[in-house]
């Protein structure tokens, strides 16, 4: 039988509609396979679907998902879905399909044994293990608010490899409930907006977004060399070692953080 | 308050000499505690906790750790601190410390504060300042991040009660393993002054548990437990009597974590060795490799380690080491060992014991499995089989295995040791002069 590609969007929505696709052609699993972004190298005798993302079957497919998969196995393939890796919409479809269709359900992600399990487990490990190296290494800076009515917004840039702005957001919405903040992903110009004591969401933008030093506002300068200096001075001498540094924080995240003066 | 310090130092000069005296002090954990934003003031905390940078030496930097005042009214040889030192002396103001922990807080450069302090006057005295600084940051700042306060031994039970509900977590540090030691080494104090808060903050812990499962409201104390730190490698104790004193710690005083600081002679004081080839970083390692197997592997300390036989291997981690002394227990088959079996194979963790007894429910795992799962195969290979077979032919040789995981060691393909890496450390000692 030829093989059918279904062509999604590079999103969660995109992923989540393919899979509501798949299911819905009604032709058994072995032939179908999902892929995310453009086709690159294109197969002989395989048929090219594109599929056009669709809130309603999102919906229904995260709604199944979650009810018959549990909370946990949603976000990890949610946290799949998120990867940087174009091989994610198989992993994730064939993770799918293990669960519902070969019937291993809840505890799919425990069947390592299935190839495409092991994927998919591996993209979600990687980006929640980014997610929590952003949660740690972000860095706000205070903004004077423009607006006259006093206050003030934090502000922090990212560049995560994999889109992680939805994963963090939660945490600094519980942490930071009395602040007016922002996390922006540059890579993917993004933002996460959260107003003080309001629920947070997701905006996209078209142009660069980059606040100027003269954006601080007036205490910023001084708490960051506070921190520099904090930093430099609880380092143990006789102990100096820059490749465990290295190792426990990548030089992409030490380029966003305030403490790590010296550029590469 | 009156102060024997110049009022004009500036918070940046300040923050260099009291963090500079506290960097020695190892915990720097914010975990154990998990609490939700109420939304009336800032912060939360995560029960794993969060490091939030990595100084020079490679040390996690999660909590803003600094002294309240360097001034100090004690002698204690190992100390940059100690009152016959002539260094800079600064103190700084409750509301210093509760604006540094806000704003560096805010804008996630720390998870919280640890306030740790010199003696400054008398126990109490101090005790107090520290325990305003926190009533402070807690009411006035309404800071809800972790707050780790260190009890100052001979300090009224009263001031202790009183950090506990205002901590996360509290420390009283052991400094030696032995009260000889302790002695010898710290002449202004007393393991008895040091055991009794400890006790304290055990007893008030246990209490409170009770407490909430009564009145859901009542207020925590000490939420994350309590942790303690011993110096290593300055005073002649074998890793036995270390260890046998975490032990009894963990056991019998309910500690969170027991932390081993390798000794760094700031003082050159005569009493004390000069380590020429830097602080004992290996040892360090290798205790701590026994503290998890301690805490998370169902390991005893006899087990480890005899009189007879009182020091680590330095050449291969404990756990290695227990294996080829036990080769008795081994094969294990992979597919039928139940999880405190997994856990006691070399190159196998929690994670991956866990995982390999949640994976065989769907069917027999290969060693490809293995490898998908995290299992260290290069290590794990002479302990296991998978369905019978052993990965490949090898001999179940003490000998034999020790040789192969100090080859691979040596090569540079065995275990990871965070410092042997660049060379910074500990490289005079090589694995010949170790006696392998």
């Amino acid at each position: 039988m030829e093989e059918k590609y279904l062509i999604c969007e590079d999103s969660l929505e995109g992923i989540f509609t393919g899979i509501y696709d798949a299911y819905a052609l009604r032709e058994g699993h072995e032939h179908v396979h999902l892929q995310v972004g453009e086709e690159e190298n294109l197969r002989l005798f395989a048929a090219y679907v594109h599929i056009v993302p669709d809130p309603v079957k999102t919906d229904k497919v995260a709604r199944t998902l979650k009810t018959r998969l549990g909370e946990h196995v949603y976000h990890s393939l949610c946290r799949a879905a998120a990867s940087c890796y174009s091989d994610k919409g198989e992993a994730v479809y064939r993770t799918v399909v293990d669960a519902l269709t070969a019937g291993s359900g809840r505890r799919v992600m425990e069947n390592v044994r299935n190839p495409h399990v092991a994927r998919c487990f591996e993209l979600a490990r990687y980006t929640a293990n980014e997610a929590h190296y952003e949660i740690e290494f972000i860095r706000f800076q205070e903004l004077a608010a423009t607006n006259g009515a006093g206050g003030s917004v934090l502000f922090a840039k990212i560049g995560p490899k994999n889109n992680v702005v939805p994963f963090v957001m939660p945490h600094f919405a519980d942490r930071l409930s009395i602040e007016n903040f922002m996390v922006y992903d540059e890579k993917r110009k993004l933002f996460g907006v959260h107003p003080a004591g309001e629920e947070w969401y997701l905006v996209t933008t078209e142009t660069d977004f980059l606040p100027e030093e003269a954006a601080w506002s007036a205490k910023e300068q001084e708490y960051q060399e506070l921190f520099r200096a904090f930093h430099r001075t609880i380092a143990i001498k006789s102990r100096e070692n820059r490749k465990l540094q290295r190792q426990m924080c990548a030089y992409r995240y030490q380029d966003y953080m305030v403490e790590f003066e010296q550029k590469r | 308050m009156e102060l024997r310090i110049a009022p004009q130092m500036s918070v940046m000069e300040k923050l260099e000499i009291l963090a500079e005296g506290a960097k020695y002090d190892v915990s720097c954990s914010s975990s154990g505690s998990s609490r939700a934003n109420d939304g009336k003031g800032l912060g939360n905390t995560v029960a794993a906790g969060l490091c939030h940078s990595f100084a020079a030496d490679g040390r996690c930097i999660s909590l803003l750790k600094i002294l309240f005042t360097n001034e100090c009214i004690y002698d204690c040889k190992y100390c940059v601190n100690r009152r016959s030192n002539d260094v800079p002396r600064a103190s700084f103001t409750p509301d210093e410390v509760c604006e540094l922990t806000m704003e560096f807080y805010r804008r996630n450069y720390i998870e919280g504060l640890f306030l740790s302090s010199g003696i400054l006057y008398s126990p109490n005295y101090t005790m107090e300042l520290i325990c305003e600084t926190v009533h402070k940051l807690r009411t006035i700042h309404r800071f809800q991040g972790y707050v780790h306060i260190k009890a100052i031994p001979g300090a009224d039970p009263l001031l202790i009660q009183k950090a506990g509900y205002l901590a996360d977590r509290m420390s009283v540090n052991l400094e030696m393993a032995t009260a000889e030691g302790l002695r010898a080494i710290a002449p202004n104090k007393h393991r008895k002054n040091i055991l009794a808060p400890m006790r304290q903050i055990q007893n008030g812990i246990t209490e409170n548990k009770n407490e909430i499962t009564l009145y859901r409201h009542a207020p925590h104390f000490c939420e994350a437990g309590q942790s303690t730190q011993m110096v290593i490698g300055a005073l002649p104790e074998s890793d036995f009597q270390i260890m046998s004193v975490a032990e009894s710690l963990y056991e019998k005083f309910s500690l969170k974590r027991v932390y081993y600081s390798a000794f760094v002679n700031v003082n050159e004081d005569k009493d004390l060795p000069a380590l020429s080839g830097g602080p004992p970083l290996l040892r360090e390692h290798r205790l701590y490799q026994a503290d998890w197997l301690l805490r998370f592997y169902d390991f005893k300390v006899e087990e480890l380690l005899t009189a007879e036989r009182p020091n680590f291997n330095m050449a291969i981690d404990p756990k290695a080491d227990w294996a080829v002394r036990h080769l008795e227990q081994f094969p294990v088959e992979i597919n039928r060992a139940d999880y405190h079996t997994l856990l006691r194979i070399p190159g196998l963790g929690v994670k991956s014991a866990r995982r390999i007894v949640a994976a065989r429910r769907f069917g027999n795992l290969t060693f490809a499995d293995l490898k998908k799962i995290g299992v260290v195969l290069k290590r794990a290979l002479y302990f296991i089989t998978c369905n019978g077979k052993m990965m490949y032919p090898t001999k179940l040789d003490e000998e034999y295995i020790v040789r192969n995981l100090v080859y691979q060691n040596q090569m540079g393909k065995g275990e990871k040791l965070p410092f042997l890496a660049d060379g910074t450390s500990y490289r005079q000692l090589s694995l010949f002069e170790m006696g392998v």
